[in-house]
C-alpha cells in the first residue's frame, strides 16, 4: 500500500496550487491521469482575473458585484468577497514564481477587459494565460519534487471512507494496469470539470466527471450541477475555444446577414456581456434561421483589429484558425457556435473547501475539493470568463491550508487493502464480462447527442423528461458494451469505459437538476420558464442518490452585500 | 479510402512491433486525432495513444505521421495523405515504446528536471509585481510557448546517437530562465548549458524547429543561450571556442580560416585534443586538400572590419 | 543565366574541388557565375552565435554586393544558402531591424533593398530552364550509376524558408540524377544532419550521424552520394575512415559534390572535376561509368 500524508488527484492549477501549499509541512501525492502540463487548465487561454487597477481604477467590490451580478445572483457572497479580495495577492505570487505574464509599458501586469467585467481585469499572458499558470506552478513542482511524488497517468477509481472520514483513494497505473490503494490523512480532490457529456464542447477528452461521480458515489450530494456554462466561441462542430479574449480585443459577432445581433439582446456591453447571454443570442440567431448559411454557426470578425494586434495579442487563436479550418482570421472571418465548457456546480464545499455532506454544512473527514470539480458558489449561475483560473488558484491555495490544518499531527486511518482493491478489480472484470452486444461509441455518442439537442442552450420540461427516460436506456445498453482490449498494459480503451459510466451518472444529475429548476437562471435557460423566480428558486440545488433515485434538496444561498436584482446588460 | 498503416506494439503479446494497416474514410475537416480516433473506437479498440485537448495546447498527441513528429490534434488529416492514399503513424523517436503509439517520456523530464527549471528570483519579492518590460517579455515569450509534447526530442538528429544531450525541449526550457530579467543564476545556467550535453552539443538540423507546433522554435532558443554564454564569457569548451575562432578569422579577413579554427577549437593547450585532430590533418594533407597555408582576405575587407568594430565585436 | 556567385569558404579552403567543379559544370550548361570576391563569409550559424545582428550585417552586406550587379545569388553550399536565407527572413519580416542594418552598411557604400534572390545551384538546376538546358547538353549520361543525395540540413529546415518544394521529403535532387542518365536511390537519411557542426564537441555523436547516414545509403545500393553541402562532404568523405560503423564491415562509399557529378555528365573527366583529392577513392565511379559505356556500345 503506497502513503502519504496527503493525496490531491488532479494536477491542474488548483491541484499543483494545493500541493504547493501542503508540501511546505507535509509529504504529498499527486496524482494525474494525463501529465501535470497536459491538465485542461492550460487550455485557458485569455486570462486571470484580478483588481490589480493596473491600466484602470479597479476595487474588489466592483470585482464582486460583477462576479455576482454575472452569477445571476446564485453566489454565495461570503465566498465571493473572501475570492476577490484574495485575488491581488494570488496574481502576484504567481508573477513571484516566475509566471510569465504579458506587460504594459511601465513593466506592469497587463491587463484586458472580459465578458462582464466591468472593468479591464484580465492578467494575461498573450492568449495562453491558463499554459502560462500552469507551466509556472509545474515549474515549482520540480523545485519541490522531494517532498511531492507526481503519479503520472494514474488513474483514481474511487474513495476509501470510514464513517464520515476519508483515508484514501483506490487507484490505477495506466502504465501497467496495477491496481494499487493509497493512503492518506487526507484526500484533495482537483478533477476538473465535465464537459464531455455534451456533444459540443470545448473540454479536453480527459473532462469527464471521475471526481465528481467518485464523490456522489461515497454519499456526498452534487451542487447545481444543472449549471452548465455554454462558451459562445467554439469552433464549429469541433468546440474547441477560440478565447473570448477575442472579443476582449474588440472582436465581432456577425449573424447570416452580417449583422452585430448582439445589439439587440445586450445593447450596452454588446459582444461582451456574459457568456450566457451571448451564447443564448447565438442560439437565437441560429435557431431563426439566421446562422451563417443557415447553419448553426456564427461569425467571430477580427479582421477590423488589424494584422499587427492579432499577432501580438491573439497569436494562438490565429493559428488555431489556421490548423482546424484553414481561416485566417486577419483576412477571414470565424466560425463558431456555443461549446459546453465549464461546470459552476460540483462537489459542494465551504469556503475552506472542506466536502460538505449535507445542506447543513456537515463536513466529511479528510476530503477536500477545489476548481472546477468544487461548487463554493463563487460563480453562482453562471461564471465570468477569467475568474476560473482565479478560483482553481485561490481555492487551491485554501485547500492546501484547511489540509495542513486537518491532517498535522493526524494519524492514518483504517483502511481494508485487499476489499478496495478487490472492488476495483471486479469493475475491472465486469467490464471484461460483459456481453459485447453494444458499441460504446454509439452510447458514448448518443448520450453526447442528447445532452446537447435536449439539455443544452435552451430547455424545457418536454425535452428534459426525454433526455432524462435516454440516459435510462443508455445505462442498460452500458452494461452490455464491447470490450476488445482486455490486457493490462497501457488499456485506454478500459478507461474510457469507465470515464463513460461516470458520464452517464453525471448527464442524469444535469438532466434531473435541470428539470426540476422551472426557471431560467445564468447558464441554465427554460424556454417554458423563462424569467428567474427568485421567490421560488432562490437556491442552490443538492442532488442526492438514494436506493430509489435521485433525490433534489435545497441549500440556501449567501447573500450579504448585493441584494438580488434584474439582471442586464 | 484511405490506409493508415499503424506500428502496433504490445510487449504482453508479441515482442516485436509490427505494421497494421486500417481501411478508413476520412471525413471532410478531421484531424489525424479524429481519424485515431474512428479507427479506435470504430475498428479496433486495442489502439493505443495519448490524447487530451483537441486543440494542441496539452502535448498529449505527439505521434510520428509519414517518418515526422507532429499532433495529431492539430493536422487534418487530408493534409497528410500521401500519394499512394497511406498515412503511417509511428510512436515518437528517442523513446522508449509502452504499447502502440505510447513512448516512454521519463528520459524526457528527467533532463527538464536537469536544467532547473524553475526562476531563480533575484531578491525577495515585492509587496506587487517585479517590473519586467514588454521588451524583456518578448525575450521569454517564444521558449513559454512550449507544451512539453516531445516533438523536437523525438526527431533530434543528435539524440539519435548520443542519449547524454539535453534535448531540444530541455534547452528551450533553459533559455525560457537564461534570458528572465528576473532570473539571478544566469551565469551559473550559462556555464552548466555549455558542458557536454549541453548547447554545443546542438546539431544545427533544426529538426526541433520544424516538428515544434508552437513558436517554442527550440534550436532558435538554443542559439540565443550561446549568445549569452559567450557574452558572459564562459569561453572554456570547444564551442565557444570555435564560435570566437570562426568569428575571428572572419573578423580578420572576411572568410573562415579552416586551419585556425580546428586547433583553436580544441584549444591550443589541450594536448590530447590536438594529437585527436593529426589523423583528419594527415589524411587531407596528403589529399591536397589543406586549405592554402597563406590565408587570402576577401576584396574590401576593410569595410568587413569597420562593421565589426561599429558593432564593438 | 547569370549569377552572382557566393562560394562561400570551404570552396575556396578545403574542398577546392568544389569550386574547380562548379566553374566547370558552369561554362558546360552555359552559365555565366560572377565570383562575389568583396562578399565575406556567411557565418555559417556560427558567427550569429556570437552576435546575430553582426551576422546579419555582414550577410546583407554580400547582398548588397549583388544588388548592385542587378544579380541573383547562387550558392554552391548548403549551409550557406540556409544561413543566407535566414539573414535574408530576418531583414524582410522587419522594417525596423532592416533599417538598423542598413545604417550599418551605410558608410560602407552598401544598402540591402530585398532585391536580390538567394538560390542553391540545385535549385536553379531543378527548375525547368535548368533542366532543360542540363538535358541538352549531356555528353555522358551516367547510366547505371545508383546515386544517392545529401541534401544538407540548412537548405531544407525551417521550411519555410526552403526552395524545395516538399522539404521533408524533396526530390529536386534525384531528378537532377535522372535527368543525368543516374539512378536515383532513394534512403530516409538524406534529409537529416551530416553531424559537421558538432564534430569539434562531440565527435562520437557527429560521425555517429554520418556513418548512419553513410551506412543507410550502402545498405540502400548507392553507389556514391551526391551532396550539395562542401561541409557534409567534408563530415561524409573526410572523416569516412574514422567511421567505425563502416570499419567494421570494411565498406566505403565516395562521396561527390554535385557540380561534380553534373559535370562529369557534361564531359568533364574526374581529374579536371579534383575527384583524386578526395579522401575515399571515387575510382568505383569511373569503372560503373565506363563499365555501362562498355556494354552500351
Amino acid at each position: 500500500m503506497i502513503e502519504h500524508d496527503v493525496v490531491i488527484v488532479g494536477a491542474g492549477l488548483a491541484g499543483m496550487r494545493c500541493a504547493l501549499e501542503v508540501c511546505k509541512e507535509l509529504d504529498v501525492g499527486v496524482l494525474t491521469k494525463v501529465y501535470p502540463s497536459r491538465s485542461h487548465s492550460g487550455a485557458a487561454q485569455g486570462g486571470i482575473a484580478a483588481s490589480l487597477g493596473n491600466s484602470e481604477p479597479d476595487s474588489w467590490e466592483e470585482h464582486m458585484y460583477d462576479t455576482v451580478k454575472g452569477g445571476d445572483f446564485l453566489n454565495d457572497q461570503d465566498a465571493v468577497e473572501e475570492y476577490v479580495k484574495a485575488a491581488p495577492r494570488v496574481i502576484y505570487e504567481l508573477e513571484h514564481m516566475g509566471c510569465v505574464f504579458s506587460r504594459t509599458p511601465e513593466g506592469k501586469i497587463a491587463q484586458r477587459a472580459f465578458g462582464g467585467h466591468s472593468k479591464p481585469r484580465a492578467c494575461f499572458s498573450a492568449d495562453r494565460t491558463g499554459h502560462a499558470i500552469l507551466h509556472a506552478l509545474h515549474e515549482q513542482l520540480m523545485k519541490n519534487s522531494k517532498s511531492v511524488k507526481i503519479y503520472n497517468e494514474w488513474y483514481m477509481h474511487s474513495l476509501v471512507i470510514d464513517g464520515d472520514r476519508c483515508n484514501g483513494v483506490v487507484v490505477s497505473n495506466i502504465q501497467t494496469g496495477e491496481v494499487e490503494v493509497i493512503r492518506a490523512k487526507a484526500v484533495v480532490f482537483a478533477t476538473g470539470g465535465y464537459g464531455r457529456v455534451f456533444k459540443i464542447t470545448s473540454n479536453a477528452f480527459a473532462g469527464t466527471a471521475d471526481g465528481v461521480m467518485a464523490a456522489f458515489e461515497v454519499g456526498i450530494p452534487i451542487e447545481d450541477p444543472e449549471f452548465v456554462q455554454f462558451h459562445p466561441s467554439g469552433l464549429y462542430r469541433q468546440g474547441i475555444l477560440f478565447s473570448e479574449a477575442a472579443r476582449g480585443e474588440g472582436g465581432y459577432l456577425l449573424n447570416g446577414k452580417g449583422e452585430r445581433f448582439m445589439e439587440a439582446y445586450a445593447p450596452s456591453r454588446m459582444e461582451l456581456a456574459p457568456r450566457d447571454i451571448v451564447a443564448r443570442a447565438e442560439q437565437s440567431e441560429m435557431d431563426a434561421g439566421r446562422g451563417v448559411n443557415g447553419e448553426d454557426c456564427i461569425h467571430l470578425d477580427l479582421r477590423h483589429l488589424g494584422e499587427a494586434r492579432i499577432m501580438e495579442r491573439l497569436p494562438q487563436i490565429r493559428q488555431l484558425g489556421i490548423d482546424f479550418i484553414g481561416v485566417d482570421c486577419i483576412t477571414d472571418p470565424l466560425p463558431i457556435q456555443p461549446t459546453a465548457h465549464y461546470s459552476m456546480g460540483g462537489i459542494p464545499v465551504d469556503k475552506g473547501c472542506h466536502v460538505q455532506l449535507d445542506s447543513e454544512g456537515t463536513r466529511m473527514n479528510g476530503f477536500f475539493a477545489a476548481g472546477e470539480c468544487a461548487c463554493v458558489s463563487v460563480h453562482g449561475g453562471n461564471r465570468l470568463g477569467t475568474n476560473s483560473l482565479l478560483d482553481a488558484v485561490v481555492f487551491g491555495e485554501r485547500a492546501g491550508k484547511s489540509v495542513l490544518e486537518y491532517a498535522r499531527g493526524k494519524d492514518f486511518g483504517n483502511v481494508n487493502e485487499g476489499q478496495e482493491k478487490a472492488r476495483v478489480l471486479k469493475k475491472f472484470e465486469d467490464i471484461f464480462q460483459r456481453d459485447g452486444s453494444e458499441s460504446y461509441n454509439d452510447i458514448r455518442n448518443e448520450m453526447k447527442e442528447v445532452m446537447m439537442t435536449k439539455c443544452g442552450v435552451f430547455r424545457d420540461e418536454e425535452r428534459l423528461k426525454a433526455c432524462i427516460e435516454t440516459l435510462k436506456d443508455l445505462k442498460v445498453r452500458f452494461q452490455k458494451g464491447k470490450v476488445t482490449d482486455k490486457g493490462k498494459l497501457f488499456n485506454t480503451e478500459i478507461y474510457e469505459i469507465i470515464e463513460l459510466g461516470n458520464m452517464l451518472g453525471m448527464a442524469s444529475l444535469i438532466a434531473t437538476a435541470a428539470l426540476r429548476r422551472q426557471e431560467s437562471r445564468g447558464g441554465h435557460f427554460r424556454t417554458d420558464f423563462p424569467k428567474r423566480d427568485d421567490d421560488k428558486f432562490l437556491h442552490h440545488s443538492m442532488v442526492y442518490g438514494t436506493p430509489d433515485g435521485l433525490e433534489i434538496k435545497t441549500k440556501p444561498v449567501v447573500i450579504t452585500k448585493y441584494q438580488p436584482e434584474e439582471r442586464k446588460y | 479510402m484511405a490506409t493508415f498503416r499503424i506500428k502496433r506494439f504490445n510487449p504482453e503479446k508479441q515482442p516485436e512491433p509490427y505494421f497494421e494497416e486500417f481501411q478508413l474514410d476520412i471525413p471532410h475537416g478531421a484531424t489525424l486525432l479524429d481519424c485515431m480516433n474512428e479507427i479506435k473506437w470504430k475498428l479496433d479498440g486495442s489502439l493505443s495513444y495519448r490524447m487530451s485537448c483537441r486543440s494542441a495546447i496539452c502535448g498529449s498527441c505527439a505521434v510520428k505521421a509519414n517518418g515526422h513528429a507532429l499532433l495529431a490534434c492539430q493536422r487534418q488529416g487530408e493534409h497528410l495523405l500521401q500519394d499512394d492514399d497511406t498515412i503511417t503513424l509511428e510512436p515518437l523517436g528517442n523513446m522508449k515504446p509502452v504499447k502502440d503509439l505510447v513512448v516512454d517520456f521519463t528520459p524526457f523530464w528527467d533532463k527538464v528536471n536537469k536544467i532547473k527549471p524553475y526562476l531563480e528570483p533575484k531578491e525577495e519579492p515585492p509587496e506587487k509585481e517585479r517590473q519586467q518590460s514588454p521588451e524583456q517579455f518578448r525575450l521569454i515569450d517564444d521558449s513559454s510557448t512550449c507544451i512539453m509534447c516531445g516533438a523536437c526530442y523525438s526527431d533530434c538528429n543528435t539524440l539519435e546517437v548520443d542519449d547524454n544531450f539535453l534535448g531540444p525541449a530541455a534547452l528551450a526550457k533553459a533559455q525560457r530562465f537564461v534570458s528572465d530579467s528576473r532570473d539571478s543564476k544566469t551565469m551559473q545556467r550559462v556555464q552548466d548549458l555549455s558542458e557536454p550535453g549541453g548547447i554545443w552539443d546542438c546539431t544545427h538540423c533544426a529538426e526541433c524547429v520544424e516538428r515544434c507546433p508552437k513558436p517554442a522554435r527550440p534550436f532558435d532558443r538554443i542559439k540565443e543561450i550561446m549568445t549569452v554564454a559567450l557574452e558572459k564569457g564562459v569561453h572554456n569548451n570547444n564551442g565557444a571556442r570555435h564560435a570566437l575562432s570562426f568569428t575571428n578569422s572572419v573578423k580578420r579577413s572576411g572568410l573562415l580560416n579552416e586551419n585556425r579554427i580546428a586547433p583553436e577549437s580544441v584549444g591550443i593547450f589541450n594536448i590530447p585534443g590536438l594529437l585527436g585532430l593529426i589523423p583528419i590533418g594527415l589524411r587531407m594533407l596528403l589529399k591536397g586538400k589543406i586549405p592554402p597555408i597563406f590565408h587570402k582576405s576577401i576584396e574590401e575587407v576593410d569595410d568587413v572590419k569597420r562593421i565589426f568594430k561599429e558593432l564593438n565585436q | 543565366m547569370k549569377f552572382a556567385l557566393f562560394t562561400g569558404c570551404v570552396a575556396k579552403g578545403a574542398t577546392r574541388e568544389l569550386m574547380l567543379s562548379t566553374t566547370k559544370a558552369a561554362e558546360g550548361l552555359g552559365f555565366e557565375f560572377v565570383e562575389m570576391k568583396a562578399a565575406s563569409c556567411c557565418g555559417a550559424g556560427v558567427v550569429s552565435e556570437k552576435s546575430p545582428l553582426l551576422a546579419d550585417a555582414l550577410n546583407a552586406r554580400s547582398f548588397s554586393i549583388a544588388e548592385k550587379q542587378n544579380l541573383d545569388i547562387v550558392t554552391i553550399c548548403s549551409t550557406c544558402q540556409g544561413t543566407l536565407k535566414k539573414t535574408e527572413a530576418y531583414l524582410n519580416e522587419s522594417k525596423e531591424y532592416k533599417e538598423k542594418v542598413n545604417d550599418i552598411l551605410e558608410e560602407g557604400g552598401h544598402q540591402y533593398n530585398g532585391k536580390t534572390k538567394i538560390k542553391h545551384f540545385a535549385n536553379i538546376l531543378a527548375t525547368e530552364e535548368g533542366m532543360a538546358r542540363l538535358k541538352a547538353r549531356i555528353k555522358k549520361p551516367l547510366t547505371g550509376l545508383k546515386v544517392a543525395a545529401f541534401y544538407g540540413c540548412y537548405v531544407l529546415r525551417p521550411s519555410e524558408r526552403s526552395d524545395y518544394e516538399n522539404p521533408d521529403n524533396p526530390t529536386e535532387m534525384e531528378d537532377i540524377f535522372a535527368a543525368l542518365g543516374a539512378t536515383p536511390v532513394y534512403y530516409p537519411s538524406r534529409v537529416k544532419c551530416c553531424g559537421f557542426p558538432i564534430v569539434m564537441m562531440n565527435k562520437d555523436a557527429s560521425l555517429g550521424m554520418s556513418g548512419n547516414a553513410l551506412q543507410d545509403a550502402i545498405d540502400n545500393g548507392a553507389d556514391v552520394i551526391a551532396t550539395g553541402c562542401p561541409l557534409c562532404h567534408l563530415s561524409l568523405d573526410s572523416y569516412q575512415p574514422e567511421i567505425e560503423l563502416l570499419q567494421k564491415k570494411n565498406q566505403s562509399i565516395p562521396i561527390l559534390h554535385l557540380p561534380q557529378l553534373v559535370a562529369l555528365a557534361l564531359g568533364y573527366t574526374p581529374t579536371q572535376l579534383g575527384m583524386d583529392t578526395h579522401i575515399v577513392s571515387t575510382l568505383k565511379i569511373n569503372q560503373i561509368l565506363s563499365g555501362s559505356s562498355a556494354s552500351a556500345h
